[in-house]
């Protein structure tokens, strides 16, 4: 038995009250004067009788009320060395959190980190339970809430560190799931981790329940080993006797307080190396490594830039995939009739590096299947469009495709295909007075949002001496107006595709704006936009999400499988229903494929995070405070492994409620009882 | 004003007295002794005044320069010869109280405290002297002398403002102030002592004997409240000595039969010890009129009243 706050035993002097009330209580509690006490002195037996206690029963009642309340102040609580490992209210609810991200791989961080796992698994008392959680970009539970050490300890014994990066939000939150659903007394965390500057923003918003610790156990340690990290790659095309070659460069860093020496940098192309570098990097310094131009025979080429083995193998390899640039395929259908018609067209269209654009001209009548299933866009430039055509090109855009119809004075569409975003009336000639011009754009949409900023292109200069009437359609927006109000490019989307009508020419017959330097990005942006032209990524990070639908596997649209690095299949569909993404999780060359033996293969390069080799690490106690609310000092003091607090012990038995009720209970019964004596 | 009631045990048959409670409250004691005296006069149905000079003593044979209306005319017709009559030649005495104004005299449990009933009778008794044209004086004391009035047939009216300003203050002492109070009493006179006597009957009577012995007519009023005399009193308390300030717890049921017979004892010692020294000596209960103290005066007195 120990008491929490002994000074009240102090009012044990309080004890004596009721003593000498009982004592001279009956005698004193009035006065009476008289002339002389001569008679009265001479009496003995008053000497004896006021000294004499009356009512025992009533004196140990109150001697009792007034002792059991004394002790109830005084806090006791019966003292439990070993409380933590008791059963009852001081059972605890673990949650292990280990850093499983790829730096827990440099020097020996990996095995002090699973030691100090084992090391708290292993100090939990026989009520305890437990749980492990793997986390890096995310957290796995490797084993919930239980007793069994051994399992414990082998939920995370053959881990490895994962090439994934460290973001402690995930894993906060998954404790803060499992602390909230335990019934044991006693939430705590331990998160074992090197605790980088890169995995905490401070805004993540996990939260541990009330009441809960968080005991950080930090893994770090100075960064002494040399470690080179291939940050990026930059990719640089050409053409060389009709051959696309590319040039990689590759930034090193080295981000360690040892120097880089006598190491190396090679490039390899499907795994065989084509170039090694001598690689020198100083302490926080970095590097650029040019290579040798290669040739992109075909799609698809698994390229790393690898250096070295050194104290942090992860951030060692850079993959990315190379591929021929695709350009973007234009169908110009155009009579032929006028001369120099297409002659700003063809030219602005030749123009053009990423993307690249390949125009094919054909006349109305002469457009095959085979020619709109190879394009991506088709631009109508002034050609009366029969009925044929027309429903030729309206599957073409159901199906994806894209359209552009500048509608000059011999733009005509049948009425009964319904493709195009507004209808066409008659021209209107501003040859005369002033010209018309472009008022008002749709900075927002994709084609002009290039234009946006100030002294990003002037449509405004360019004059309008004659356009279309054009009449929007419901269903169409419109992309940008004439001064006079009257819509100047109105787009539609059917299907899969997109259509725009141009209510004027591209030619200088109508407008000098072919003549004008929003012209050429103007043109680019509509065909990218209307061919739905996406820069191919080299490669991505770990913990990215790759769409296979916006890649040209979208073509083997159904039995999709991914191949991830380690050689696993993963379906990409759910059983009869939509498609999955695919979340990189691993470091290499993932290859997404159909079920057919033949069909298309698109190869994605999953890369670790370069930032995540950046070792500096943050004060633990920030992580603590946002999780727990409380500083970090506090939360490591109640969360250190040592027998429970006096304060907690008694918190926790609550003697003081029961003493102090009995007191109360038996000063009810005094009053009873006293009441009871007076009144016999 | 009210009048007490029917008579009061002891009280002379068919007078009327008034509660001294009643009295305490008129506060004017001329008033009081005057309705006081006058009343227990009437209730005597004797002659108002007393001591008048006719008592005859003797006859004597007239010699000349007699004053011949003294000849006894018939006893000359008898005899044929003269001779002058001879009377008791009275004369005025002295009279004073000697009143106990001692903090112990300031108690009182029945609406009148012991020292106001001694002033009423102190009024009393010098308002019936007066008329009988003695000389009265008055001396209080506690420890000391605290006032003295000489004897003096013109005093009454300073007796009666003396008895006004009465206030008790300290300890009774009666050795010291009887002692200096023996040396200015020279000539012969009655002396009234009123006082609660707490002491012992040995030392109050050793006290009371230098007055005593100078030839002084001693009476004695031993003025007690009622609960001094039956210890009433119920419920436990921590009785507190007026004079000394000592508290005492008491359980008066358990003390009062022991109290009474200690009560009992000392007065019968003063009895038995101021009758064996010829000092007439009565206790009076404040509770109960003051007739009984004035028959006890005139009695005495006229036990005392003998012709020279």
């Amino acid at each position: 038995m120990a008491f929490l706050a002994p000074l009240f035993f102090v009012g044990l002097a309080a004890l004596a009250i009721p003593v000498l009330i009982h004592l001279t209580q009956r005698e004193k509690k009035m006065v009476q004067q008289f002339p002389s006490l001569m008679f009265v002195r001479r009496i003995p037996y008053q000497t004896v009788r006021r000294r004499k206690i009356r009512d025992l029963a009533l004196l140990c009642v109150r001697l009792a009320a007034l002792l059991l309340i004394i002790g109830a102040f005084a806090r006791p609580f019966l003292w439990r060395p070993n409380a933590a490992t008791a059963i009852g209210p001081g059972a605890r609810e673990v949650v292990v959190l280990l850093d499983q991200s790829y730096s827990m791989a440099y020097g020996d961080r990996w095995d002090r980190a699973k030691a100090a796992a084992r090391d708290a698994i292993n100090r939990l008392g026989a009520s305890d339970r437990a749980s492990v959680v793997l986390f890096s970009s995310g957290a796995d539970i490797a084993l919930r809430s239980t007793a069994e050490k051994d399992r414990l300890i082998a939920s995370f014994d053959t881990a490895t560190p994962s090439p994934a990066a460290t973001r402690f939000g995930p894993a906060l939150k998954v404790a803060g799931s499992i602390l909230a659903e335990s019934p044991l007394p006693r939430k705590e965390a331990i998160l074992i981790s090197d605790f980088q500057r890169n995995g905490w923003r401070g805004e993540e918003g996990a939260r541990l329940p009330m009441g809960s610790t968080l005991t950080p156990v930090a893994i770090t340690g100075p960064a002494d080993k040399p470690n080179a990290t291939v940050t990026t790659v930059s990719l640089s095309r050409s053409t060389f006797s009709d051959q696309e070659r590319v040039t990689v460069t590759a930034s090193v860093a080295n981000r360690t307080i040892a120097p880089v020496n006598g190491d190396s940098l090679t490039l390899e192309i499907a795994g065989r190396p084509i170039q090694t570098e001598p690689l020198t990097i100083a302490p926080g310094g970095s590097a650029t490594i040019a290579f040798q131009p290669f040739t992109v025979p075909s799609r698809n080429m698994r390229v790393d830039v690898r250096a070295g083995n050194d104290a942090l193998p992860f951030d060692n390899v850079f993959n990315f995939v190379v591929a021929p640039s695709a350009p973007v395929r234009i169908l110009l259908v155009d009579t032929g009739a006028r001369t120099g018609a297409n002659l700003y067209l063809t030219r602005a269209l030749a123009i053009g590096d990423m993307p690249k654009f390949d125009v094919q001209n054909r006349q109305p009548n002469a457009v095959t299947d085979d020619d709109l299933r190879r394009s991506s866009v088709v631009l109508l430039n002034d050609v009366d469009v029969n009925a044929g055509l027309a429903r030729r090109l309206a599957r073409f855009v159901q199906d994806g495709g894209g359209l552009f119809l500048a509608a000059g004075p011999r733009a005509s569409w049948p009425q009964d295909t319904d493709l195009l975003p507004a209808s066409l009336s008659q021209p209107i000639d501003k040859s005369r007075g002033e010209s018309a011009r472009v008022g008002a754009l749709e900075y927002g949409h994709p084609v002009f949002e290039v234009f946006r900023a100030p002294r990003s292109g002037d449509f405004s200069t360019a004059r309008f001496y004659a356009y279309r009437s054009v009449q929007a359609a419901p269903n169409a927006q419109v992309l940008a107006r004439f001064d006079a109000g009257t819509p100047a490019l109105v787009e539609r989307k059917m299907g899969s595709g997109h259509v725009m009508l141009w209510a004027s020419t591209l030619d200088l017959s109508w407008s000098d704006l072919p003549l004008k330097p929003v012209f050429l990005p103007f043109l680019h942006r509509s065909m990218v936009h209307l061919a739905n032209y996406t820069e191919p990524m080299p490669w991505l990070t770990i913990g990215q999400v790759f769409d296979p639908d916006a890649t040209s596997a979208k073509a083997q649209a159904t039995g999709r499988l991914a191949l991830t690095p380690s050689g696993k299949r993963l379906p990409l569909e759910d059983e009869g229903s939509s498609a999955q993404v695919l979340e990189l999780s691993e470091q290499g060359f993932y290859e997404i494929r159909g079920q057919k033996a033949n069909s298309d293969v698109t190869v994605v390069a999953s890369n670790v995070d370069p930032g995540e080799s950046d070792l500096t690490a943050l004060d633990p106690a920030e992580v603590v405070a946002a999780a727990t609310g409380t500083t970090g000092q506090n939360a490591q003091q109640a969360a250190a492994d040592v027998p429970l607090t006096p304060e907690a012990q008694e918190r926790s038995q609550r003697l003081w409620w029961y003493l102090l009720a009995t007191g109360i209970l038996l000063l009810g019964v005094d009053t009873l009882f006293s009441n009871w004596l007076s009144k016999t | 004003m009210s009048v007490a009631a029917g008579h009061s045990q002891g009280a002379i048959p068919g007078a009327r007295f008034m509660d001294p409670s009643v009295l305490a409250r008129i506060g004017n004691l001329e008033l009081v002794s005057r309705a006081v005296v006058d009343g227990f006069i009437n209730g005597m149905h004797k002659a108002p005044y007393f001591g008048a000079s006719v008592d005859f003593a003797e006859h004597r044979g007239y010699v000349p320069g007699d004053d011949i209306r003294r000849v006894d005319w018939k006893l000359w017709a008898r005899t044929d010869r003269y001779y002058v009559k001879e009377y008791e030649a009275e004369s005025n005495s002295n009279f004073s109280v000697l009143l106990d104004v001692s903090k112990s005299m300031n108690y009182g449990t029945t609406g009148v405290t012991k020292l106001d009933y001694a002033r009423i009778l102190t009024a009393c008794l010098t308002n019936l002297v007066h008329h009988q044209r003695d000389r009265v004086g008055l001396v209080t004391f506690d420890d000391d002398v605290v006032n003295f009035v000489p004897s003096s047939a013109k005093h009454m009216e300073v007796v009666l403002h003396t008895l006004e300003k009465v206030n008790p203050g300290r300890p009774s002492n009666l050795k010291v102030p009887f002692q200096k109070m023996a040396e200015h009493f020279g000539r012969r006179g009655v002396l009234v002592i009123i006082s609660d006597f707490y002491d012992e009957p040995d030392a109050v009577l050793e006290a009371i004997s230098p007055l005593r012995f100078r030839g002084n007519d001693l009476i004695v009023f031993h003025v007690l409240d009622k609960s001094e005399l039956e210890f009433g009193f119920s419920d436990a308390s921590a009785f507190e000595d007026i004079e000394s300030g000592e508290q005492m717890p008491v359980v008066p049921d358990a003390f009062r039969k022991e109290y009474q017979s200690l009560v009992k004892a000392h007065l019968d010692a003063l009895q038995q010890r101021f009758s064996a020294n010829r000092i007439d000596y009565s206790v009076l209960d404040t509770s109960k009129p003051l007739d009984h103290a004035l028959y006890r005066y005139l009695s005495a007195r006229a036990r005392m009243m003998k012709i020279r």
